[in-house]
């Protein structure tokens, strides 16, 4: 029998929930989702009182039923104890305890950011059905070259994140204001493209030159890698302000100032990327990166993954991204994934101990709580 | 054990003497002034301002002012704008405090931890001739311990003292009730427009009203330590009532560089970064021993007013909680209704952007 894992994530909007084993994804339902609009009838919206309540146990119980498992089945639950919206956590929480409980398995909490950075770990479920004894071997991490360096860009984070091994890290950079998916989100509805505007900055900024206007590269004279984006927030307003004085904007004024402003977004990332880079070069440090790994989910980007291969390109590291876009947002699996290590090397609560897990809204990925 | 004159029955000159003895000394002397009872110490005598600072409890950040004899004695202690210099000439000696950037030549305490102090000229020619004959200034806060009722009596004084306070005090200049004047009016000149922090009886026209003052920033730095003087004057209520700041404004305008000067002023080490994404970042802080949180909200993703319940910003509001929420207007009825409920201070900051400059409008409204 496999060790299968149900994984409970609600940090901030989304509710999810995802079963896994090892590092395979046998399903992996996020409420945000069209599907679940269907299934459960009329709007879901993702803000909205009692929104993580209401959905919770249909979340659970299709993860368990697309997985071809029930409840009694798992070896453990895992959940998202922080970082994240306090009142949010404490559904997750609260329903994994009663699961653990219920089922006599032990509670694996899981820091939501490791979750983003060990999202690219995660595989596929086995193709054919019956395979279950294909997964004794599931443990092996022996593909996963370490350290390497994990970069996560969300609506709520932007981070370099060292990882020493899974489980053991370091954070090098952060931003200090804004993330830069809530830059993206912002300028976005500078130019009226509604909320959330990231994705329709992505589509829109194909038709654009980059290069169109020019936006200041913040933090450039900080001897350090942190980054911000609040400053790209305000001169992109005074610049739609300026163009707008006049004249609505045209089609392409919009796709220029989408491709330039999702660009400067981005260089703000790779340049201090860069710069960490060729320190660890210069210093000729003992560290030797083996690769850099992108999460969050401003990782779906396919522009922000060119500007980041070119990037770590001349350091002859290559990229790795999570296998499909759905890993990249807020979801169950990435928290499954985290939790898999640990459970093999029982970092959990027992039942007994149960008690003792509860939410931490700021809690930092490395940081011992 | 403290002396006690009565300045009406004593001969001047022994009164200046007697107390330029104590201050040179580093004792604390109690006198009087056309406002209220002051306590004094020699302002550049560490043991004695430590000594004074003992004796008023609780001041927690907020300056302390100095006499002196006119503007040129001033001057060897802050620097004195224009607009400062033209109240010195329109008001002084009198009951007006004009605080000042400090020059860092008085002792540790006396002036905020923002580099700012007051400087006072008594309109009460007895103080002036100490201050004059002692060649230094003199530490000029209420004699009351901080907080108590206002001093015009020495009676009410010690009545409102501890054993433990009483034994600090060593010379009293007993003049008798003082005919009961507010205290001093508080003006701030190290800001671009003058803002008076505290209404005594002398108007000053073409400053702001701390309570409804509008102020230029120059620079996230500039707009940082406004949000920092504003908490300073609101530390009270902070105390006994809670704080609640809206802050308005358009995308990029500064609301979460303002919040984060609000987190320097509470002590808050932790990078404050924005709450767009969670809605809510919340800070545990601790200043001068009072432990507290800062709420830092941020309803711009918010599409319902139902969301206030779902963060439960009710629970947020009492004593020593400050909840800081950007783009309130969003749910502003159902934030009205809350503040009304609770009696907390209510504080509106609406940040606009013209040219370089970003002019922060801040009311007072409960």
């Amino acid at each position: 029998m496999p060790n299968f894992i149900l994984a409970i994530d609600t940090s901030c909007d989304d509710t999810s929930a995802s079963v896994v084993s090892g590092r395979s994804v046998f399903s992996n339902v996020v409420a945000s989702q069209t599907e679940l609009h269907k299934k459960f009838g009329g709007v879901f919206p993702t803000v909205a009182k009692q929104a993580h309540r209401e959905n919770i146990e249909p979340v659970i119980a299709l993860a368990l039923k697309r997985a071809g498992i029930t409840a009694s089945e798992v070896a453990a639950v895992a959940v998202t104890q922080g970082p994240g919206l306090a009142p949010a956590l404490e559904v997750g929480i609260e329903h994994a305890k009663k699961i653990a409980v219920a089922n006599h398995v032990p509670l694996i909490p899981i820091n939501h950011v490791e979750g983003h950075v060990l999202s690219v770990l995660a595989k596929p479920k086995p193709k054919l059905g019956g395979t279950r004894h294909m997964l004794r071997n599931h443990t092996t991490d022996s593909e996963v070259k370490l350290p390497a360096l994990s970069v996560i860009v969300s609506g709520g984070h932007t981070e370099f994140i060292l990882v020493r091994k899974v489980g053991e890290y370091e954070r090098i950079g952060w931003t200090v204001d804004d993330a830069a998916g809530e830059a993206l989100d912002k300028f976005g509805r500078m130019v009226d493209l509604g909320y959330p505007a990231g994705p329709l900055v992505e589509q829109f900024a194909k038709q654009g030159n980059c290069s169109a206007f020019r936006f200041p590269l913040p933090m450039t004279t900080t001897d350090n890698y942190l980054m911000s984006f609040s400053g790209l927030k305000t001169a992109a307003r005074k610049k739609v302000e300026e163009l707008t004085a006049t004249a609505p904007l045209k089609t392409q004024q919009i796709y220029d100032l989408c491709a330039s402003f999702q660009y400067s977004v981005f260089h703000a990332i790779t340049y201090k990327l860069n710069k960490y880079l060729s320190s660890l070069k210069s210093k000729s440090l003992e560290l030797q990166l083996f690769g850099v790994w992108l999460g969050g989910g401003v990782a779906a980007n396919v522009t922000l993954r060119r500007m980041l291969r070119e990037t770590i390109k001349p350091y002859g590291l290559e990229l790795r991204v999570p296998y499909s876009k759905k890993l990249c947002s807020d979801n169950g699996a990435m928290i499954g994934v985290a939790a898999f290590g640990k459970f093999d090397h029982q970092e959990f609560k027992s039942v007994d101990d149960i008690g003792d897990v509860e939410r931490i809204p700021r809690w930092e990925i490395g940081k011992a709580h | 054990m403290h002396i006690r004159i009565d300045i009406a029955t004593t001969p001047q000159a022994v009164v200046i003497d007697q107390a330029c003895r104590v201050l040179s000394a580093g004792g604390l002397l109690i006198f009087p002034t056309e406002t209220t009872y002051g306590a004094g110490v020699d302002a550049t005598n560490q043991a004695a301002v430590d000594k004074l600072l003992a004796y008023k409890s609780r001041r927690e950040g907020k300056p302390l002012s100095i006499a002196v004899t006119d503007q040129a004695m001033a001057e060897l202690y802050v620097e004195v704008s224009d607009s400062a210099k033209r109240i010195y000439e329109r008001f002084l000696p009198g009951p007006v405090t004009v605080i000042s950037k400090t020059k860092g030549t008085v002792a540790q305490g006396v002036a905020s931890e923002y580099g700012t102090l007051g400087i006072r000229i008594p309109a009460y020619p007895l103080i002036l001739e100490i201050v004059k004959a002692y060649g230094k200034p003199i530490t000029s806060t209420s004699a009351n311990g901080s907080g108590e009722k206002r001093p015009y009596t020495i009676q009410d004084i010690l009545e409102s003292l501890s054993e433990k306070q009483k034994g600090l005090l060593d010379l009293i200049l007993d003049a008798g009730e003082l005919p009961k004047n507010p205290p001093s009016t508080v003006i701030d000149t190290t800001l671009e427009t003058p803002v008076i922090f505290r209404q005594g009886n002398i108007a000053i026209e073409g400053a702001a009203d701390a309570n409804s003052a509008s102020y230029a920033s120059h620079s996230e730095g500039e707009t940082q330590e406004i949000a920092q003087r504003i908490m300073l004057k609101h530390w009270d209520d902070l105390k006994s009532k809670g704080i609640f700041i809206a802050l308005h404004g358009s995308l990029g305008a500064g609301k979460t560089i303002f919040v984060k000067g609000i987190a320097q002023f509470l002590g808050i080490q932790e990078t404050l970064t924005s709450p767009t994404y969670v809605y809510l970042q919340q800070y545990d802080f601790n200043r001068h021993e009072v432990t507290g949180q800062l709420h830092h909200l941020d309803l711009w993703r918010m599409e319902n007013p139902n969301m206030i319940d779902r963060l439960g910003i009710e629970e947020m509001l009492g004593l020593r909680q400050v909840v800081a929420i950007e783009w309130p207007s969003l749910a502003s009825d159902e934030l009205q209704a809350l503040i009304k409920k609770h009696g907390v201070t209510f504080i509106a900051v609406q940040i606009e952007e013209k040219g370089d400059t970003r002019h922060i409008t801040c009311q007072t409204l409960s």
